[in-house]
């Protein structure tokens, strides 16, 4: 079954009084548990793209479903509320909440959520912490770590809340490449043991050769969709 | 519900992080909150003393709680007079039904009736004196003569003092005059007139008039007397103010009300005291009560050297020096001329040079002066135009349109505790009330009908204006008018009858009854419990309603009229200031807070990303105001708080002038720290950092999760 279908869309941005589109009808499926890699320059759409699926943005012409759900007819509380449950968020400059610790940071979207004991949620904190292996900082600011640990950080953050789908806009971009593709494979490990869709732009070759599946675009439409290297 | 606190919690916690995080702006908007709590507490402190010292002041003094008068006069009462003079009131005819229904009413404590007035007293003319006490003495030679026509030596010795003392002011009076005459044009009509005065006055300094004046002084005086002493300009009225009252029952019920000098007027008798301030300010002689100025002026720092208007009072005291060489006589003058020589020290034989020199004074020699003035010539001098024991004359315009007058006699000076220095309550000279009555000449039937009785006694029909003209030289009783009307300067006899009746009028005691029952223009009402004061205003206006009496209730604050306005206007002052204070902390405040929501908007617009609702974002932006404005409102509070008690143990604000006395209503104001002003400052302090905390919560919410994504560069 997809868990994100988007058909169609178009996204057009207001620079001034030119119109400048940045998707152009574009369509694309995604399947439950896929490591999907959307590739490009920068420009072609990849953010915007993300973006549409992430509820974040809404198109200008077409539909996006996420998780079975049409966002053009939700509320914006609604979804937020999707956000908050079915997605989670990997940003590529990491994105904490300076004045909390990796902990706080991590347990920060299960607070909203508001449905887990505290005892639940310390347990849920903890195991990912040990997962993404930053568990020795969870007392720390994310000013004490290095760019590595806090977008290891942010992957727990997404993850905390057991979603459906995380998207990463270049999660990678900020990091060496040696961190960066321990990231990835952070990722990859994760979607692999709990089968949670990952959805992630880049434009590195050598992070794109991680994915079960590729797609390029350019120009704000799809040019490729071939199955990675790693499928 | 356990993850909702918890939820809060982190919006507690993040908030707190986040001021710590940015202490350098925390602690600017914390230290305008903070200064403005400060300011609020000290100032309400500060305020509520100075209401409730004023309050205190005006209660005690005249107005007492509430005031009566009658509903249709022209004017509303102002017991301390407004802009315009006294209040038009119309009387009250009969204060005995007044009294018994104002009583009846519960929580009534006391009722005062009152008459207040302005009038006319005669200030005295130093030549009528000083004619006087020579024709007193003259008498006494005459009675005393011996049968060769020889005088007891002392006797013979003051009456050549006295004499000398009459011809100096008449030589001084001849100068002056003769150098008026070289500068001033008189018009023609006037030129026989002036040639006359100036005959008359040649002729008495003259040594052909002197050396007959002890041959037969009568006649001699009889010529000073009409002709001379209308030449001297001094003498004249001024004005008093005053309550009529029942004094026991005044004094009973004003408690800040305080006899200063003399006594109390006895029970029911007839008397006046004289306000302290009206003293001190208008019956004083002028240089003496310039130097007390000029002392209190530099006892609070002012210097001669800098201050214009004690460079004045320096210039004047040195200048018009006619009001003391008038009064001293020749032997006096010497004393005084010898004493200055000695002082100074100086050549000068003239006192008229002399006492110039002496009061042109500066810093260095103040206070030296100042002490030799009043240790030497004071003794010397009447300071005080009247003093405790005179009978004094008051008249004024009565409500009949003649000019009534009437004698009383001095028994004390009076002053209004906490309004020492006030022109407002201290110049209130406080009388009986039959006098009031006498002065306000309200006819009532009984007197009507003896007026008729006398006229028909005497053979007048009416009294025609000219003979009302007369009336200013009278100066009788209304009840008996036409009895001095015999001739404009009344002759021995009639003074000797008006002497006899005076002695029955100063010395009659008046029953409760007598006072009670006549007319009055107000009445003062004091309540047992005054914080009742609007239901007892509230009850008393149905109480005088029901007995079909014309009369209104006001309270203290109308009452004291400009004085109540002036308070209000204070207060307008203070919070107005507050008010900017707390406008201009605001637009800082909320200045502040903006740009810390724009630094923060990548970090809400992931809160937002990430599943955070809008009310998230709102109550995290407002709790952080709110949390600043409570920690460091509450430590202002404290520290306003502190500095009050501060003030009080250190004893208070001293007053450096007279009308800060009057505002804090005595010699310093010691600040109350009262809880509704430490409220208020809590609450005007959360307040204003809420309202300065909701633009940026608002725009905070605008942040779009969108802001997330943008890459940091």
């Amino acid at each position: 079954m997809a868990i994100v279908s988007v058909r169609n869309v178009s996204k057009d941005y207001l620079l001034g009084k030119t119109v400048v589109p940045a998707l152009r009808e574009l369509t694309l499926e995604v399947q439950g548990g896929e490591f999907l890699s959307i590739a490009g320059p920068s420009g072609s759409g990849k953010t915007t793209l993300l973006n549409l699926i992430g509820c974040v943005d809404t198109p200008t012409a077409g539909s996006v479903e996420v998780d079975g759900q049409d966002t053009s007819r939700l509320s914006e509380r609604k979804l937020t509320d999707l956000r908050l449950h079915r997605i989670g968020f990997i940003f590529q400059s990491f994105n904490l909440v300076a004045v909390l610790t990796v902990a706080q940071n991590v347990e920060f979207p299960l607070l909203l959520q508001g449905g887990l004991s505290s005892r639940e949620r310390g347990r849920r904190v903890g195991a990912l912490l040990e997962a993404v292996g930053i568990e020795a900082y969870a007392r720390h600011r994310p000013s004490e770590l290095s760019g590595g640990q806090r977008q290891r950080v942010a992957v727990a953050r997404a993850l905390v809340t057991r979603p459906a789908l995380i998207l990463a806009d270049e999660p990678t971009a900020n990091l060496d490449s040696k961190t960066g593709e321990s990231v990835i494979d952070l990722m990859k490990e994760m979607n692999r043991r709990d089968g949670t869709t990952f959805i992630f732009s880049t434009h590195d070759p050598r992070v794109m050769a991680h994915a079960s599946a590729l797609v390029r675009i350019e120009d704000g439409r799809i040019v490729a969709r071939e199955q990675g290297a790693a499928a | 519900m356990r993850s909702r606190i918890r939820a809060a919690s982190v919006l507690l916690l993040i908030a707190f992080r986040n001021l710590f995080a940015s202490r350098v702006r925390t602690a600017i908007v914390g230290g305008i909150i903070g200064l403005g709590a400060v300011l609020v507490v000290f100032g309400t402190a500060v305020v509520d003393s100075l209401n409730a010292g004023m309050a205190r002041s005006i209660q005690g003094s005249l107005a007492g709680h509430l005031q009566l008068y009658r509903k249709d006069s022209p004017d509303p009462l102002q017991v301390y007079g407004g802009m315009m003079g006294s209040s038009r009131l119309e009387p009250i005819r009969d204060f005995a039904v007044v009294k018994r229904v104002v009583e009846a009413v519960p929580n009534v404590k006391a009722v005062v009736p009152m008459g207040i007035d302005r009038a006319f007293v005669s200030s005295g003319n130093v030549f009528d004196v000083a004619l006087e006490k020579l024709r007193a003495d003259a008498r006494e030679r005459l009675a005393a003569l011996g049968p060769a026509g020889e005088v007891p030596a002392e006797l013979d010795f003051r009456w050549r003092a006295r004499k000398a003392h009459v011809r100096r002011m008449i030589t001084l009076l001849h100068e002056e005059l003769g150098e008026a005459r070289k500068l001033v044009d008189v018009p023609p009509a006037e030129r026989a007139e002036r040639a006359r005065q100036w005959a008359d006055l040649e002729r008495a300094d003259s040594e052909e008039f002197w050396g007959a004046f002890d041959r037969d002084p009568l006649t001699g005086l009889e010529f000073l007397e009409n002709r001379i002493a209308p030449l001297q300009a001094d003498g004249g009225f001024m004005f008093i103010r005053y309550v009529g009252t029942d004094l026991a029952a005044f004094q009973g019920a004003f408690d800040r009300m305080k006899i200063v000098e003399g006594r109390p007027v006895p029970p029911g008798q007839r008397g006046i005291l004289l306000g302290k301030f009206y003293a001190e300010e208008y019956l004083k002689l002028k240089h003496a009560r310039r130097l007390d100025k000029i002392r209190e002026a530099r006892e609070h720092g002012r210097l001669i050297a800098k201050d214009e208007e004690l460079q004045r009072w320096v210039k004047e005291n040195s200048t018009q020096t006619r009001d003391i060489l008038l009064q001293l006589d020749p032997a006096q003058a010497e004393l005084a001329a010898d004493a200055l020589r000695r002082f100074l020290p100086s050549t000068e034989q003239d006192l008229g040079k002399l006492l110039p020199i002496f009061f042109r004074t500066d810093d260095a020699t103040f206070d030296a002066r100042y002490r030799f003035f009043y240790d030497r010539l004071a003794p010397l001098l009447q300071l005080y135009m009247f003093r405790v024991g005179d009978t004094i004359t008051i008249k004024a315009a009565a409500k009949s349109g003649y000019m009534n007058a009437v004698n009383v006699k001095v028994y004390g000076l009076v002053a209004f505790e906490g309004l020492e220095k006030s022109n407002l309550a201290s110049i209130f000279s406080i009388m009986d009330l039959q006098s009031f009555r006498d002065l306000y000449g309200w006819v009532t039937p009984e007197k009507e009908a003896e007026i008729a009785a006398l006229k028909k006694e005497a053979g007048l029909s009416d009294l025609d204006r000219a003979s009302a003209e007369a009336e200013l030289f009278g100066g009788g009783a209304p009840a008996a008018p036409v009895v001095t009307h015999a001739g404009a300067i009344p002759d021995a006899p009639v003074r000797h009858e008006r002497r006899a009746r005076d002695a029955d009028l100063f010395s009659r005691v008046y029953t409760q009854d007598e006072i009670d029952r006549g007319v009055v223009l107000n009445a003062a009402v004091l309540l047992g419990d005054p914080r009742r004061l609007k239901e007892t205003r509230a009850a008393l206006q149905a109480a005088v309603d029901r007995a079909g009496l014309p009369l209104t209730v006001i309270d203290w604050k109308e009452a004291a009229g400009s004085l109540g306005q002036y308070m209000t206007g204070l207060q307008f002052a203070l919070y107005g200031s507050a008010f900017i204070l707390f406008a201009i902390a605001l637009v800082i405040m909320n200045n502040a807070m903006v740009m810390a929501m724009l630094q923060r908007v990548k970090e809400i617009g992931t809160m937002r990303a990430v599943g955070a609702q809008r009310r998230f974002v709102l109550l995290m932006s407002l709790v952080e105001s709110i949390a600043i404005g409570l920690a460091f409102g509450v430590a202002g509070a404290l520290v306003g708080a502190a500095l009050v008690l501060g003030v009080r143990l250190a004893g208070g604000f001293p007053t450096t002038n007279d009308q800060l006395q009057f505002l804090f209503s005595g010699p310093t104001l010691l600040p109350r720290l009262g809880g509704g002003g430490f409220a208020v400052a809590l609450t005007i302090v959360v307040a204003v950092s809420i309202a300065s905390g909701i633009y940026p919560a608002i725009l905070a919410t605008r942040i779009t999760p969108l802001e997330a994504m943008q890459s940091e560069d």
